[in-house]
């Protein structure tokens, strides 16, 4: 591997590049997709090949091949010179990689248990019991499980990433996922859907320890009751309680993705979009004092986890909103030079085939200092929205809605029943704004973060705690 | 061993080693894609790729694997591999040959045309049209432009042995007067002829333009006018959806509902691969068997799902061609069109909203169809027959089948939509549907 990448290096130093930077990936993946308890194929991926990346004349220049021949390498890099040249006549500000503290190394993720050691067999009856757990909770309240597709993922990454200023990182990350898209049904009562995703870094050690049959047990038994018990949700203003799931796809939605300098700037404008933010927003406050979110790649463990990131950078704990106030912006060299900082060391990439570009890690709500039950008592009419189905924003990042899925009324400090389908529909600025208290134990969701064009979904975890809104307005469907 | 043997040495290979059924499908691509924003290239890129996706079946017992480094070495490993994962593996619920070739295919699919990929000409394309979009008003632009040439040979067990190219050139532009005034069109062919790069930048920039100043909409139920973009969003959840892999997940809005009425009598849905020098054109499915056009809801009513062998089987019915090996979709989606032209449709609004473009569509309840989407772009208030204002922050909150069901006319002109938000080249009018439930964010 390092032959290749120094030899990308040294050639596009010798072309006359300003900068250089070789990827070289592999995943091996191995996936089962069991479809209404029946395996549907078992699925086996090997994406290998490098990336390259260079600076010519101020303009950026990406190629990738899938075989590391040294013609095909070479081609490849002649390619992204040319290309990068030929752009550079529609650059007016020729782009600079900023600094950032540039690592050298070896970051090898042990697993505790290999995945090779894990037999087709074992997986199998691991999901056709938790399948079976599915059927069994949602018999208990004569509800059928009609459709269930699980999809369980085991990867290993490998990668080198070096570039033409010293960065040198060798990592091996295995990641553990699963998703799964459940539907109940009744005949007077119709269909109810969930769908979740598990993920972390780890061996398989990490799925055995999520218990999937009691985790199919508990989430298809709620989503029985939801479909059973439900009743209209109150609507109007009033508290809401948003449950762990939910504050972090609003943490990731509504804080990380109008924090990723690259959209600041517009480059994601045509796909993704832009942001309500602006260079100048450091130090805006956009929420209540109880605001805190961060993205943080450094927990171990976590779905989104690395060190150093695809440029090399060491990573770090990045606080996007403090007390409130936006603190930081997420941030690769590229950015990192336009705003005169220190790039964060957000730059990822999903695959070697994919430009590297700003991404979150696990962005989460900082916990407070209110216990799960204090968080309640004090709401005399209120709902809690514990998951979510249906939700999106608005390409600013401002306007948005959460449809909550299990959720409960709230009267005088105790949850009272089910309620269907509440929604809220809120502006950024709004819903942090109205942000009164946080629970002091968080918890994280696994989920694909997609961006860029072509689009990269990337593992990353969402999270945080309960957080207690005040005065908020509900509807219901 | 030259690349396009590949496929049939490891359908041969496979056999020896016990597979009863065997697919192999050798792609060899290269694209080339340039990214602008604020009117100036952002960062080009040039990707090669070679790779094998080999299906195999030993009868009832399935597995899949694609195949990156082409030494022989390593296939031979890889296939090895596959077939002892295809025998531990536990068999599925039922057992689906591949289908018996040779076939013949219609040669018009077989051939792709010129598209340039070469970085002089496509950096042209991008300055041409981000100077269209700026001459109409626009302050900026940013976009994508794809040119894309791809290989494709297939070998399967069924005495298969098929080979097509395909070429694609796609550019998505977004106009900007300001940060809220915007509009987004795109050209997508397969032809360079059909390639209309200014005419895309020429159209964004007068959405932008027309959607200064825009305000705060008002929620409501309202008759709206949805711009091809929009609607190809739609009529493509259709079409996916229409997947018999997806149905039987529950993951559709159409399970059950084979012959019953899901859209407005002028609601008529085909995949239509065979149509020769479009995006979505190809000759066979992932089985080798030719495609075909197939209505998937014709004058509003369903007419079909979307089948690979395995699917037909199970369903009791014919393969359609729209294999995928695991998951049978669409590839090339057409709304049959209207009689009337797009102002001839702003003029039957009252009181109601034109949507040009959408994004991030999400659905509570696949199987209800309840979801919402976000309009993006310019959205404009219109009153008797006239656009009065732009307007934004409104979300459409609804139900699939009852816009399908609300569908009161389409337009005569049809556009080719396929762009970040919308996956599958959809060939798409103007639709005019009534009673579209708009909702907005409050504080």
């Amino acid at each position: 591997m390092e032959d290749i990448a120094h030899y990308i290096i040294d050639s596009a130093r010798n072309m006359g590049a300003e900068y250089a930077e070789a990827r070289l990936q592999t995943d091996l993946r191995e996936s089962i997709v069991m479809k209404n308890g029946v395996l549907e194929a078992s699925v086996l991926e090997e994406s290998r090949g490098v990336g390259i990346r260079i600076l010519v004349d101020g303009s950026l220049g990406f190629a990738s091949t899938n075989s590391m021949r040294r013609r095909d390498v070479e081609r490849a890099l002649k390619s992204a010179f040319k290309i990068a040249r030929s752009a550079s006549r529609l650059i007016k500000r020729k782009i600079t990689m900023g600094k950032g503290e540039l690592g050298s190394g070896k970051v090898d993720i042990k697993p505790r248990i290999n995945f090779g050691s894990v037999d087709l067999e074992s997986r199998v009856n691991l999901l056709k019991e938790a399948d079976e757990q599915a059927i069994n909770a949602s018999s208990m309240l004569n509800v059928k499980v009609p459709s269930r597709m699980i999809v369980l993922d085991t990867w290993v990454t490998e990668k080198l990433v070096m570039t033409s200023d010293g960065a040198n990182v060798y990592s091996v990350t295995p990641r553990a996922a699963l998703f799964t898209f459940i539907t109940v049904f009744h005949p007077q009562k119709g269909p109810a859907q969930r769908y979740f995703n598990l993920g972390e870094t780890g061996g398989w050690e990490v799925v055995e320890r999520w218990n999937l049959p009691k985790i199919f047990y508990d989430e298809t038994y709620a989503l029985s009751k939801v479909l059973m018990e439900a009743v209209k949700t109150p609507e109007g203003e009033m508290d809401a309680v948003l449950g762990p799931e939910v504050v972090g796809i609003v943490s990731h939605e509504s804080c990380g993705h109008p924090s990723e300098a690259d959209r600041i700037l517009g480059r994601e404008a045509a796909q993704a979009g832009e942001t309500f933010l602006k260079p100048d927003s450091i130090g805006l406050r956009v929420g209540s004092n109880y605001v805190n979110v961060v993205d943080d790649p450094t927990i171990k463990g976590s779905f989104g986890f690395y060190l150093y990131d695809d440029e090399g950078v060491k990573a770090r704990r990045r606080i996007l909103i403090k007390e409130g106030v936006v603190n930081e912006f997420l941030h690769n060299r590229e950015t990192a030079s336009v705003f005169g900082v220190e790039s964060n060391g957000s730059s990822r990439s999903v695959a070697y085939n994919r430009e590297p570009i700003v991404r979150m890690a696990n962005t989460f709500f900082l916990p407070g200092d209110y216990s799960e039950e204090e968080i309640f008592e004090d709401i005399k009419h209120g709902i809690y929205m514990k998951s979510f189905m249906e939700w999106n924003i608005d390409d600013r990042r401002f306007n948005q809605r959460y449809v909550g899925l299990e959720a409960y009324r709230i009267e005088n400090g105790e949850l009272r029943e089910m309620i269907r389908n509440p929604i809220l529909e809120i502006t950024t600025i709004g819903l942090w704004s109205s942000v009164d208290a946080a629970s002091k134990k968080p918890e994280f969701q696994a989920a694909y973060c997609g961006k860029g064009d072509p689009m990269q979904g990337i593992p990353v975890w969402t999270g945080g705690p309960h957080i207690r809104l005040r005065k908020v307005r509900i509807g219901g469907a | 061993m030259k690349l396009s043997e590949i496929p049939q040495y490891i359908v041969d290979l496979a056999r020896r080693l016990g597979a009863t059924d065997v697919a192999a499908k050798l792609v060899e691509s290269q694209r080339t894609m340039i990214r602008f924003s604020n009117n100036e290239v952002t960062v080009s890129k040039t990707f090669f790729e070679n790779s094998v996706d080999v299906f195999l079946m030993v009868e009832k017992h399935r597995a899949a694997t694609s195949i990156s480094t082409l030494s022989l070495k390593n296939i031979k490993k890889s296939i090895e591999n596959l077939i002892k994962v295809a025998k531990s593996t536990p068999p599925a619920d039922i057992y689906a040959p591949l289908p018996k070739g040779p076939f013949t295919y219609n040669p018009e699919l077989i051939k792709a045309p010129e598209i340039p990929l070469d970085a002089d000409t496509l950096t042209g394309y991008v300055e041409s049209a981000i100077k269209c979009a700026l001459d109409k008003g626009a302050e900026r632009a940013a976009g994508t432009l794809t040119a894309s040439r791809f290989k494709v040979a297939l070998a399967t067990s069924g005495e298969v042995y098929a080979s097509e190219e395909k070429a694609s050139i796609e550019l998505s532009i977004r106009a900007f007067v300001s940060e809220l005034a915007t509009g987004q069109a795109v050209s997508v062919a397969s032809r360079l002829e059909d390639f209309n790069p200014e005419e895309a930048g020429r159209m964004a920039g007068e959405i932008a333009k027309a959607a200064s100043n825009p305000k705060p909409g008002e929620p409501g139920k309202y008759m709206a006018l949805l711009g091809p973009m929009v609607f190809a969003d739609i009529a493509s959840q259709v079409g996916a959806l229409s997947s018999a892999f997806l149905v039987e997940a529950g993951q559709s809005f159409l399970v059950d509902k084979i012959n019953s009425e899901v859209a407005s009598e002028k609601f008529t849905l085909i995949d239509d691969p065979t149509l020769a020098g479009t995006l979505g054109a190809r000759a066979f499915d992932d089985e080798g068997v030719p495609t075909r056009r197939n209505i998937i809801v014709e004058r509003g009513v369903l007419k079909t799902y979307l089948h690979n062998s395995i699917t037909a089987k199970k369903f009791g019915v014919e393969t359609t061609g729209n294999a995928g090996i695991i998951v049978p979709h669409p590839w090339n989606l057409v709304i049959e069109p209207g009689g009337k032209s797009p102002e001839e449709l702003l003029a039957e609004i009252d009181d109601g909203i034109y949507v040009t473009n959408d994004w991030y569509l999400r659905y509570q309840n696949y199987r209800t169809g309840d979801f919402s989407t976000i309009p993006r772009d310019g959205m404009f208030r219109v009153r008797n027959g006239e656009i009065v204002e732009s307007i934004r922050e409104l979300r459409i909150s609804d139900n699939m089948l009852r816009i399908l069901r609300n569908i009161v006319d389409l337009s005569r002109s049809r556009t080719w939509i396929r762009w970040w938000e919308v996956e599958i080249p959809t060939l798409t009018p103007y639709a005019l549907i009534s009673e579209v439930n708009f909702t907005k964010s409050r504080m």
